[in-house]
Formats: structure tokens, C-alpha cells, sequence
């Protein structure tokens, strides 16, 4: 039997709880999982790279009949399903399912709104190619169209390389990184540029078990665990030097007036700029596999640095 | 004696010399071994005193900086001074001294010395060097090395 998960028709993080919850309720009995796109409209990096690593949840060795690659359906909307292809989601789904649809073979975009399309990350030297890549492809989009400071370029790349590090150190599997920059008009109506890292891995409240837990006591869990990491820069590692990532990154966002959010398990942390109405921490959301972590980077004149 | 490190030769030798970014732990910890081997021994019972240059070195991430300045500091008495820093290196280098209550010196483009990270252990690291007569006051009350 085949249990059915919607995508949502505007995939993104605002409504990646929806399909939490559907991929949560329809995993519960080990069936093949359908991941059903048709009706998708449009899917930003971070519902791209999410859509991925629920398709590496779905089929992890040990999940019974699951086992096998879970099944896609394409979007039907030509325009949706060309930018799906040149956001490079279908070079790296063609592993994790088993595809319905006509895909459309083309190469993932060198455009100027696609920074740095869906590219998995495994190693320190994807992450170093990741680095690279954007360096080349991001300065002069974010000196133009974000008006950010040639200095801001530098920090861009070191925010992006710490955001897939966390991928790398604390995973335990592979994830996905997506840059891109787009008119965001539903908060801001200015450009805006969004790293979506993905990764169905233990999570945050599991890699910081070992060493947070009875710290918390009681308190325990996937928000405690956001917190520790994102407010308070704890790290499992004993070694004094770690935690400098995720505090880079916020020191990085806070003088560019950025925002990130971080979903782990059942929990989720933000630090939201003055632009946005989000919530700082939500508990109790649909179970989710991993971490998944978006970055906006605004574009700046109006905005306070 | 001032040991002379050149990074980005050492970045080259330590990854595939693809990519020119001091970035990733694991990239890190080879970049500080090799430095670590290159400087073992040479202190002859000194504080060991390294000018590490960063001319070529594209982007540093927290990690590495961490991982090679902060712990090379953290492990043993030495004065690192740092040239070729770009203000993106510096960005990555600052907070993760200040964070550890340590310091580096920077050599300016002008040759000029300048503390990087906590205030008190920089000013130490002048007066070791000074006292060693590998750097000199200079007119205005800078500081530079003696034999740049």
C-alpha cells in the first residue's frame, strides 16, 4: 500500500509544517511513501531542499517497505516544472524517488536568480566547492541587486560554508544547499537572497544529547536543544573552539538585518529581524527528520544595519 | 627568529589546490598540523613567533579560523603576526580570539603592527616581540617588525 503526502501548492517555509505533518502521519506504518507535487505552483529553495530530505527520510534502509525509493509526481505546470529543473531539485531527486511525470532535461541554471542551485553536500569538499561556486556567481548580485557592502560578500560565503558544515559535523548522512535570490513581496517588496540547507540526519536534539541533556533536565528537547546551539552557541564537542558557526552566522545576520530560522524534530528557533512578525521559538510542530535551516538576506537602503 | 608561513601555499599543499578558501574544520586541522610541524622545534626554548601571510587565501570561515589560528595559540606560547588579512579574514579571525581571551598581531600593508583580539594579551605580544628586538616603536607610537 502507498500512503500519500501532499506537497503544498506554495512550498515553502511557512508551509512546511503542513507537509511535516502529512509526511509525519503517513510514515507511520512503514508503507511506500507518495509525494504528490502535481498541483504545485511554486516551491522556494528551502520547500526544494525540505521536498529532498523527506525523500531521504522516506527511504532509509531499515523502514520496511520503504525501503524502496518513494514515488514523486511531477508538477504538471510546465513554467513550475522548468524552474524545478533549473533550481537543480530533479539532479538530485532522480536518486532519492521514483518519478512521475515528464521531467525536463535541462541543466540546472547559471541564471542570475539561481546562486547556487540544489547541490548535496557530504563532505568537507563539497562544502569548499559550495564556497567556491558562490563566491564566483554571488559578489556581484549581492553588491548590485542587494546593495550589500563588497565586505558583506566575504561573510555571505562564510555564513553559507558554516550553514553546510552543520550538515557535514552533525548529520551523520548527506543534505542539500540551495542559494537564490528573488523579489520577495509577501514581507518586504525588495530583493532578497535565501540559502535553504536541508539534511534528514539526527538533528540538533540528538547530536547535542550527550552533553546537554542534564544541563536542561526536564526542559529537555528539540526546542532546548535550537536554543542551546543557536542562542547559546553550544556544541557536542567538549572542545572550547566549537559553536563559532551558528554565532558567525547570527553576528553575520544581525548587521545585514537578516533572519534564520532553524526547524530540528519538533521544534523551531528564529532570529527575527525587525521586518518580520515570526515567532523567536514554536514547539510541538509535526516530527521532522533533521535540520533545515533559512537564511534571508535583505536587500539593504531602507533597512537599519 | 620570525618563522614566514605562506598560507596559501600551505592551503595548496593540504586540499586537492583547487580551491583557495580556508574553509571546513577538517581543511582546518591539516592546515594547522602542517604549520604545528613547520614550527616545531625552531623556538629553541622561545615563545614561538610565526608571520603567517594570507596573501591568496580567498574566503575563512569561523571554523578555520578557529581551528588554525585560535589553536595554535591556545596550544603553546607563540606570537602569530598576521599579513595579507582582507577584511573578510579578519571578520572570521577577530571574534574567535576575543572569544578566548587571546591575540594576534596584524601587519598592516604600511608594515604597521596592530593588535587583533583581546586588548591585554596583543599588548603582550608587542612587548615580547619588542623585547626580543623583532619589532621597534616607530615615530607616531606604531609599532613594526624590525626586520620586514
Amino acid at each position: 500500500m502507498t500512503r500519500l503526502v501532499e506537497v503544498p501548492a506554495h512550498f515553502d517555509d511557512r508551509s512546511f509544517d503542513q507537509f511535516a505533518g502529512a509526511f509525519a502521519e503517513a510514515s507511520r506504518d512503514d508503507e511506500r511513501l507518495l509525494f504528490d507535487a502535481h498541483a504545485a505552483e511554486w516551491a522556494s529553495p528551502y520547500g526544494l531542499v525540505g521536498l529532498l530530505a523527506a525523500g531521504q527520510a522516506a527511504r532509509r534502509p531499515g523502514s520496511g517497505a520503504a525501503a524502496e525509493r518513494p514515488l514523486l509526481t511531477a508538477p504538471t505546470n510546465p513554467e513550475v516544472l522548468s524552474y524545478w529543473a533549473r533550481a537543480g531539485f530533479f539532479r538530485e531527486a532522480g536518486e532519492l524517488f521514483e518519478i512521475h511525470g515528464k521531467v525536463p532535461r535541462v541543466k540546472a541554471a547559471e541564471e542570475s536568480e539561481v546562486l547556487l542551485p540544489v547541490t548535496s553536500v557530504r563532505a568537507a569538499e563539497d562544502v569548499h566547492a559550495v564556497v567556491s561556486k558562490i563566491q564566483q556567481r554571488a559578489s556581484a548580485i549581492l553588491a548590485s541587486e542587494l546593495s550589500l557592502d563588497p565586505k558583506a560578500t566575504m561573510g555571505f560565503a562564510m555564513a553559507l560554508s558554516e550553514a553546510c558544515q552543520n550538515i557535514v559535523e552533525h548529520a551523520g548522512t548527506g543534505g542539500w544547499v540551495a542559494v537564490q535570490a528573488y523579489n520577495w513581496r509577501r514581507k518586504l517588496a525588495r530583493r532578497v537572497v535565501v540559502i535553504a540547507v536541508a539534511d534528514a540526519g539526527v538533528g540538533f536534539r540528538h547530536s547535542l544529547e550527550p552533553t546537554q541533556n542534564k544541563r536542561f533536565g526536564d526542559r529537555w528537547g528539540d526546542a532546548a536543544a535550537l536554543e542551546a546551539a543557536l542562542v547559546q552557541g553550544v556544541s557536542r564537542f567538549r572542545d572550547p573552539g566549537r559553536g563559532q558557526g551558528l554565532a558567525g552566522i547570527r553576528r553575520y545576520l544581525v548587521r545585514w538585518a537578516g533572519k534564520i530560522a532553524i526547524r530540528s524534530g519538533t521544534a523551531r528557533i528564529a532570529i527575527v529581524p525587525p521586518w518580520d512578525d515570526d515567532v523567536p521559538l514554536k514547539d510541538g510542530l509535526p516530527p521532522f527528520p533533521g535540520a533545515q535551516v533559512l537564511i534571508i538576506i535583505p536587500e539593504q537602503g531602507s533597512a537599519e544595519r | 627568529m620570525i618563522q614566514y608561513i605562506d598560507m596559501h601555499a600551505v592551503l595548496q599543499e593540504s586540499i586537492s589546490g583547487v580551491y583557495a578558501d580556508l574553509v571546513t574544520r577538517p581543511t582546518g586541522r591539516v592546515v594547522r598540523e602542517r604549520i604545528e610541524r613547520a614550527i616545531a622545534g625552531r623556538g629553541g626554548g622561545e615563545v614561538t613567533v610565526a608571520r603567517m601571510d594570507f596573501t591568496g587565501v580567498g574566503c575563512m570561515d569561523y571554523s578555520c579560523a578557529d581551528e588554525i589560528v585560535a589553536k595554535l595559540l591556545r596550544d603553546r606560547p607563540a606570537v602569530l603576526v598576521l599579513s595579507g588579512i582582507t577584511d573578510g579574514h579578519r571578520e572570521a579571525i577577530e571574534p574567535v580570539l576575543s572569544g578566548h581571551g587571546l591575540a594576534a598581531l596584524l601587519e598592516r600593508a604600511d608594515g604597521t603592527l596592530e593588535g587583533l583580539g583581546a586588548a591585554a594579551a596583543a599588548a603582550a605580544l608587542l612587548d615580547e616581540l619588542v623585547a626580543r628586538r623583532l619589532a621597534a616603536r616607530m615615530p607616531g607610537g606604531t609599532y613594526a617588525l624590525t626586520l620586514a
